[in-house]
């Protein structure tokens, strides 16, 4: 005999029993949150505190992270300085401190701009047919120079500057955004209650709005969190390439690639910033995972 | 290039990366050297990378070569005659001397390589050529230089260390315009050039050259008898100071040129690694300043920089806490050199006056514009000067705008002689050879003739007076006397401000022996056990 | 399907000229001058004319552009402005490392990652499953030059095993190989390692969940079977997928492992290239991944046709 249940999230649960049993647990909204999603439980908290570290970093830091003090360059961690001073004197705790600022901000910001230009150019490229084929070539052109070369490339082209290493990475990214809504768009036109739209008269940005976005917002969020995880790392890698940050900003990637030279000696000045940024994006990943888990159960299957 | 040459150079390439490399003889012949920058072309007068003269060294000969005294001394030429007015100078090559071809060094090879060398030696060479009446060679061995005024430090001009050398090529390669690069290493140096292993930003092998005929004399620096104890020597670019670090420790590389000073303390630390003084002459760090533009064209803007900056925290900053490994320098030229002097040189001494400094400021009429500082990132020491300089211009109240760049656009942009808000300048920083410094001779950064002077375009008439006379000084007492004077006029002027006089290390495997401290790597009389 | 090739071929004709116009348009209008360089800290800006023109530099954009097109259809790819060794000289020279690294990199994430993953979907899960999905993202966390240092410190330096930097050709000896490239590849891997072990997971509970499979597990095959038989071959299109798209990203690595052990790869190449304005060294290199792309593109479609029978084009 069939004992298959199955709930509203699409799950097969086992039948209600006799009241011999005693109750299941009762978790409260938050525990039953954490247990049923750890990974969004931790990625978001580690990163929460992230993002508190950077906003309150004025007060967290024990120096003007500028400050210089060629002195007293290259001291082990102590009471003053509690990660040491690097190559100038600088105080290696303040520094990174102040560096979770541009690092998240190189992040988030990243995973915004191309987000939005890689969606916008998905629209276009999935509702124009003639469009279709110039974008999908540009973005194929795009991405088949290996993104750190074509972020590198950018940055030669100016100073160096946050807001200039933002764009670079974002342009590296932002092509397989534009795949991905475009995909979603072309899928999305074929289903029967679109082309009802359509033959309804309802205008393109309408049916966007109400139909194709909320269906890209699934994907999308979960492909932001990745793009932000990627491009943290990208800037450390530009950094260490001799592209990134310039040192007077500093970023975790800076400071690394400044000590990158005395690692065998003072490794303290690589390792602090490492270990943040290992943990920040550790968390923006496992939020990526989790997320990707909660929103589409079938994709937690799939990519 | 047609198909065929692209074909033929791929396939080439592929069978000898497949061919399998010949089993070095006894690896005491062999020198694995690590220098101070990557080796991305090999035409000593088209580029002026110190990286380049250096394996130039190994390739190409030089008719005479200063000692560790900088005193030019004979090395291809035999004898020379001088007139008393020194206006006409005769030269005969010494016998036997022989290219890599084998074929032999004739005086026409001579003044073809003299001819290609003149314009581009912006500190004596271009000088020469103007003053020539003419350069012939007499005969096979034999070659003449007549001037139209007197030129009594031609040999100096001949054997000097500074890039560009005049290195002697075959007149065939040397008939190449000096703007364009040759693509013909046939030399007449100790050691050939081995093209084939050639790997830019990777690696180059120098082979042995059993025709060369070494003089009697022992070798000093680029004087006397070159002896070469390798078959083959093989520079390995090592760009990760880390690598570079780890690779010597390991023993993979046997002679580092440049480790860094934080480094040092653990390679001193390893058995089997010496570490010592690479080059008594130093580096003499530059604040390099624009004085065509607000606020610096104005004296008192500069010597309020002059009294602020603080020598000590740059040294630190390029070179570490060693403290034998830097100075102070209140002047502009080399110390322990002869014509050393700090006369003139108050404002870099003592305790620094920024109040003052923020006076001077108002006084030249500062209006918190932005300054255009620019660092290139990329190379560590004019990184460190920059970050040094951001600090201390923010400390006497100036709007610092620190433009970060690599060295390929500071060079680019430094010739600007636009506003710097038009993509001008106001600072930059580089160092100076302090080989380069001895004498206002090769000192091209000391020139203060305003429009056809350096990067900054200094303008002093009063240094250019002393600079005049000291070319026609007599004796060493009346040459002190004036680079007395000339020092204190150029303070006064704040033609630029030198940081400060710093040395680095090399260090090597401990089962090296003969390698001694120049301005540039010596392989010559070099052995290993 | 040979049509469908042919077809794809030449598609892809435009996007690799219209890469190269792309980035030649960069370059043209990118500061930063060669001729400076070259013409070194003591030369005029007279001098830095003399060079830039001979070198040809001062030229319009669109001439020089089509003049080097017409060259490249020719087989010429150019001189370097810097060494005046033809680029493809270089480029050839450079390609061995780069692709040793790489497959060597395959190689290890691929006997790694899909083990883990199997496992993983295995004990689906459990704690084991979480911890080595874990130890997965650890991997795509950590940037390669970390890593790079930290393998190089442990087993070159304090254990003295490998080797700290350099290149031996497979040709010299295949110890002598695997030697230089080990922890280079292993230092790589950790991020290819990382999406292929997520991926394996993923298509494997996909699988496994599938009605066939539990059909053959009541059957009676053994399990072990069921997963590497069935389950691998279908998991192997997304696998090849992954592959195919982490190349991209593992260029980006190779850059940076090639910086830290010194292997004369394109990577280094091409950064050393971009900061130094080399340009002709430059469109050789991008118009040699171009091709790349476009051919492992191609060859992971090739391959979906092999593993999966109702792929067809």
């Amino acid at each position: 005999m069939s004992t298959s249940v199955i709930d509203a999230g699409g799950h097969a649960v086992a039948p209600t029993l006799p009241d011999v049993l005693p109750e299941p647990k009762r978790r409260g909204r938050v525990m039953g949150f954490i247990y049923r999603h750890p990974t969004i439980a931790l990625g978001g908290s580690v990163l929460g505190l992230m993002v508190l570290i950077a906003i309150f970093a004025p007060f967290l830091a024990t120096v003007d992270p500028t400050a210089l003090a060629p002195a007293k360059r290259t001291r082990p961690p102590s009471d003053l300085y509690w990660f040491g001073t690097d190559m100038l004197g600088r105080d290696v705790y303040s520094r990174v401190i102040y560096g979770s600022r541009v690092s998240l901000t190189v992040g988030f910001s990243v995973a915004a701009l191309a987000s939005i230009l890689g969606t916008t150019l998905g629209l276009v490229a999935g509702f124009t047919r003639w469009l279709d084929a110039i974008v999908m070539r540009v973005m194929d052109g795009l991405m088949s120079i290996p993104g750190i070369l074509l972020a590198i490339a950018l940055m030669a082209l100016t100073r160096a500057s946050m807001k200039n290493v933002i764009i670079a990475i974002a342009v590296a990214e932002f092509p397989r955004v534009c795949r991905l809504v475009r995909g979603v768009v072309l899928s999305l036109r074929e289903q029967p209650y679109v082309e009802a739209a359509i033959a309804s008269g309802t205008r393109i940005p309408v049916i966007i709005w109400r139909h194709i976005l909320p269906n890209t917002l699934a994907p999308l969020m979960v492909q932001a969190t990745f793009i932000c995880a990627s491009a943290m790392i990208g800037e450390a890698t530009l950094s260490f390439l001799g592209a990134g940050t310039p040192p007077i900003i500093p970023s975790w990637g800076n400071i690394m690639a400044e000590g990158r030279a005395l690692w065998q000696v003072k490794p303290y000045i690589v390792f602090f910033p490492a270990i943040f940024l290992c943990l920040t994006v550790l968390a923006v990943n496992m939020l990526g995972d989790g997320l990707r888990d909660a929103l589409d159960p079938r994709l937690a299957k799939r990519l | 290039m047609r198909r065929r040459d692209f074909l033929r150079t791929t396939t080439g390439a592929a069978t000898l990366l497949a061919a399998p490399r010949i089993g070095r003889a006894a690896d005491s012949k062999v020198l694995r050297f690590v220098p101070q920058a990557n080796l991305a072309n090999l035409d000593p007068i088209w580029t002026t990378q110190y990286v380049v003269r250096n394996g130039s060294l190994l390739i190409w000969d030089t008719l005479y070569g200063v000692n560790s005294k900088l005193e030019p001394q004979p090395q291809m030429v035999e004898a020379h005659e001088v007139t008393a007015d020194f206006k006409t100078w005769t030269f005969r090559l010494r016998p036997g001397l022989k290219f890599h071809d084998n074929e032999p060094v004739l005086a026409r090879d001579a003044v073809a390589s003299i001819t290609r060398w003149m314009p581009r030696d912006n500190s004596m060479g271009v000088n020469i050529k103007k003053q020539l009446d003419a350069l012939e060679a007499v005969d096979d061995r034999t070659f003449r230089f007549r001037f139209k005024t007197p030129y009594p430090k031609l040999l100096f001009a001949l054997g000097k260390s500074s890039t560009p050398c005049l290195f002697i090529m075959p007149e065939r390669i040397a008939a190449t315009d000096p703007f364009k690069q040759i693509s013909d290493y046939v030399g007449s140096g100790p050691m050939r050039f081995n093209k084939d292993e050639w790997v830019p930003g990777s690696g180059a092998v120098f082979e042995r050259f059993a025709g060369y005929q070494p003089r009697a004399e022992k070798a000093s620096w680029l004087a006397g008898g070159k002896r070469m104890n390798f078959d083959r020597i093989e520079w390995k670019i090592l760009p990760d100071a880390a690598t570079a670090s780890g690779a010597l420790q390991n023993g993979e590389v046997d002679w580092w040129e440049t480790p860094i000073p934080d480094l040092v303390p653990l390679l001193k630390k390893t058995p089997g690694v010496v570490v010592d003084i690479a080059d008594p002459l130093g580096n003499i760090g530059s604040f390099r300043i624009n004085h065509l533009h607000p606020p610096f064209n104005d004296v008192r803007a500069r010597r309020a920089v002059q009294i602020a900056l603080n020598q000590e925290d740059y040294m630190r900053a390029v070179v570490g806490d060693d403290e034998t490994l830097w100075k102070k320098l209140p002047g502009f030229f080399t110390p322990d050199t002869p014509l050393y002097t700090e006369q003139g040189g108050e404002p870099l001494k003592g305790p620094r006056k920024y109040d003052m400094a923020k006076q001077l400021l108002a006084e030249a009429g500062y209006k918190n514009e932005p300054i255009i500082l620019l660092v290139a990132t990329d190379v560590a020491i004019t990184k460190a000067q920059g970050d040094v300089s951001a600090d201390l211009l923010k400390q006497i109240g100036m709007n610092v705008q620190y433009t970060a760049l690599d060295w390929g656009t500071v060079g680019q942009r430094r010739a600007s002689k636009e506003p710097p808000d038009k993509g001008g300048w106001h600072i930059f920083h580089t160092w100076h050879a302090g080989a380069d410094c001895i004498s206002p001779a090769p000192y091209t950064a000391l020139d203060a003739s305003g429009d056809t002077a350096w990067f900054g375009w200094p303008k002093s008439d009063a240094v250019q007076a002393k600079i005049a006379e000291w070319y026609l000084a007599s004796d060493l007492a009346a040459e002190k006397k004036i680079i007395g004077d000339l020092n204190q006029a150029a303070m006064e002027d704040v033609v630029y401000i030198p940081t400060g006089f710093f040395r680095f290390y090399q260090a090597w495997r401990k089962n090296l022996s003969g390698i001694v401290d120049a301005p540039f790597p010596v392989f010559w009389d070099v052995s290993k056990t | 399907m040979l049509a469908y090739f042919i077809r794809r071929v030449l598609a892809t004709i435009p996007v690799v000229l219209m890469v190269a116009l792309f980035v030649f348009s960069l370059l043209y209008i990118s500061p930063g001058d060669p001729a400076a360089i070259i013409a070194g800290d003591q030369a005029s800006p007279e001098d830095v004319e003399r060079i830039r023109a001979s070198l040809g530099l001062d030229r319009p954009f669109l001439v020089r552009f089509f003049e080097w097109l017409w060259h490249v259809m020719h087989g010429d790819l150019g001189t370097s402005i810097f060494t005046n060794l033809p680029v493809s000289h270089m480029i050839a020279q450079r390609i061995e490392p780069t692709v040793s690294l790489m497959t060597l990199t395959l190689i290890l994430s691929l006997s790694v990652a899909i083990p883990m993953g199997v496992i993983a979907a295995w004990k689906h899960g459990t704690l084991i499953d979480r911890l080595v999905m874990m130890v997965a993202v650890f991997g795509y966390s950590t940037p390669v030059f970390v890593v790079g240092y930290l393998l190089a410190y442990l087993f070159a330096l304090q254990l003295d095993w490998l080797p700290v930097q350099g290149f031996t050709s497979i040709t010299e000896g295949l110890v002598p190989f695997l030697r230089n490239l080990i922890l280079p590849a292993v230092a790589l891997g950790l991020i290819y390692m990382a999406l292929l072990a997520r991926i394996t997971r993923a298509t494997m509970l996909d699988v496994l969940s599938q009605d066939y499979v539990r059909t053959a597990k009541a059957k009676g095959v053994a399990q072990k079977g069921i997963l590497f038989v069935h389950a691998l071959k279908n998991a192997a299109v997304p696998i090849v997928t992954i592959v195919g798209i982490g190349f991209a990203t593992l260029i980006g690595g190779a850059v940076v492992t090639e910086s830290v052990f010194a292997i004369p790869g394109l990577g280094r190449l091409t950064v050393d290239a971009i900061l130094r304005r080399d340009y002709p060294v430059i469109q050789g290199v991008v118009l040699l991944f171009s091709f790349t792309y476009v051919l492992v593109n191609l060859a992971v479609d090739l391959l979906y046709t092999v593993f999966d029978p109702r792929i067809r084009y």
